[in-house]
């Protein structure tokens, strides 16, 4: 079996020394792969294959493979590669040049919802809920846009209560740094929020439109 | 681990929350003994209880928007749904479960709540 790590362009800078990697040409493209090791599931097996599609990342564009993605052998990976490749060519061409950062806001201290119920009548109950359900929208908006202003492309996912936010954008190399400034004036300016900010990461949410 | 920090809050720890269910998606075991058992399925049951909890509670403010009840029943909706509110509060505290814990995890779907 073999593990897939990334899709680049090929011909590309040459591969860094981790892991025995090799080369899957197919027609402009490659699949980045390795000898698949023990097939037991852990932390540390997740960051070795981060850690690899990082090192990859450094100094190429790429579409990274999500983590456990094995196949039986190169002729497998070189048919996988091209049943999709004028689709995997284009994904790479909407990411190239940029990467990936990670917002999460979480509301800070007490400032989320009372966990028992203190209104004083049913109308007034209602009221609290539609002036809460109001006031995360406002709030999650008066994050999001701005920062989404800043990227190539942006994309969210269901935030995991109590989470008000959990986006993803697609930031320019060089444009890293502005973003990341944008998250600190959000923060300023939000005293009721917690904003965590990560990256640069692979872009794992913009490889599929 | 390489530092992946680009903003940190003055306060991290409430984003640390999620590292034991990394632990757990990567180990999952299911554990059988009876106690564990009978949270388990009380877990279950009442995220089922606080989704339709949620899903009427929107469809009820709604209602409300769009000017389709009169103060009494507003009062009288509202007053059943605090009361929901507050034996879902209870009901948690005797199973020890939080509000997080009232959530499902569907994969790629997504998060149930």
């Amino acid at each position: 079996m073999i593990e897939l790590y990334a899709i680049t362009d090929n011909p590309g800078p040459p591969l860094p020394d981790l892991a025995a990697l090799e080369l899957v040409p197919v027609d402009g493209l490659a699949a980045v792969c390795a000898p698949a090791g023990e097939a037991d599931v852990s932390a540390d097996a997740l960051w070795h294959h981060e850690e690899v599609v990082e090192a990859l990342m450094a100094d190429r564009d790429l579409l990274p493979v999500r983590y456990g993605t094995r196949l039986e052998d190169e002729h497998a990976v070189t048919r996988a590669v091209e049943e999709r490749r004028d689709e995997l060519a284009a994904a790479l061409d909407r990411v190239r040049g940029a990467i990936e950062v990670s917002v999460r806001v979480l509301p800070s201290g007490d400032a989320g919802r009372a966990a028992v119920p203190d209104a004083a009548g049913g109308a007034e109950y209602l009221r609290q809920r539609a002036d809460e359900q109001a006031s995360q929208a406002g709030t999650v908006r008066a994050v999001s846009e701005p920062l989404a202003a800043l990227a190539r492309a942006s994309t969210t996912s269901n935030p995991r209560p109590p989470e008000l936010l959990r986006a993803a954008y697609l930031i320019e190399r060089d444009a890293v740094e502005p973003f990341t400034a944008e998250v600190a004036r959000l923060q300023r300016a939000h005293a009721e929020l917690s904003i965590l900010c990560t990256g640069p990461w692979p872009p794992y949410s913009f490889t599929e439109r | 681990m390489r530092d992946k920090l680009l903003h940190a809050p003055p306060d991290l720890d409430p984003f640390m929350g999620e590292l034991p269910r990394l632990d757990d998606a990567l180990s999952r075991r299911v554990n059988a003994d009876p106690e564990s058992l009978e949270r388990g399925l009380a877990q279950l049951v009442l995220t089922i209880v606080e989704l339709l909890r949620q899903l009427m509670e929107r469809q009820a403010l709604r209602r409300i928007d769009s000017g389709g009840l009169s103060d009494e029943q507003e009062e009288r909706l509202g007053r059943t749904f605090m009361e929901l509110d507050r034996r879902m509060a209870e009901l948690r505290e005797e199973f020890g479960l939080t509000k997080e814990d009232l959530n499902l995890d569907l994969g790629p779907l997504g998060r149930l709540l």
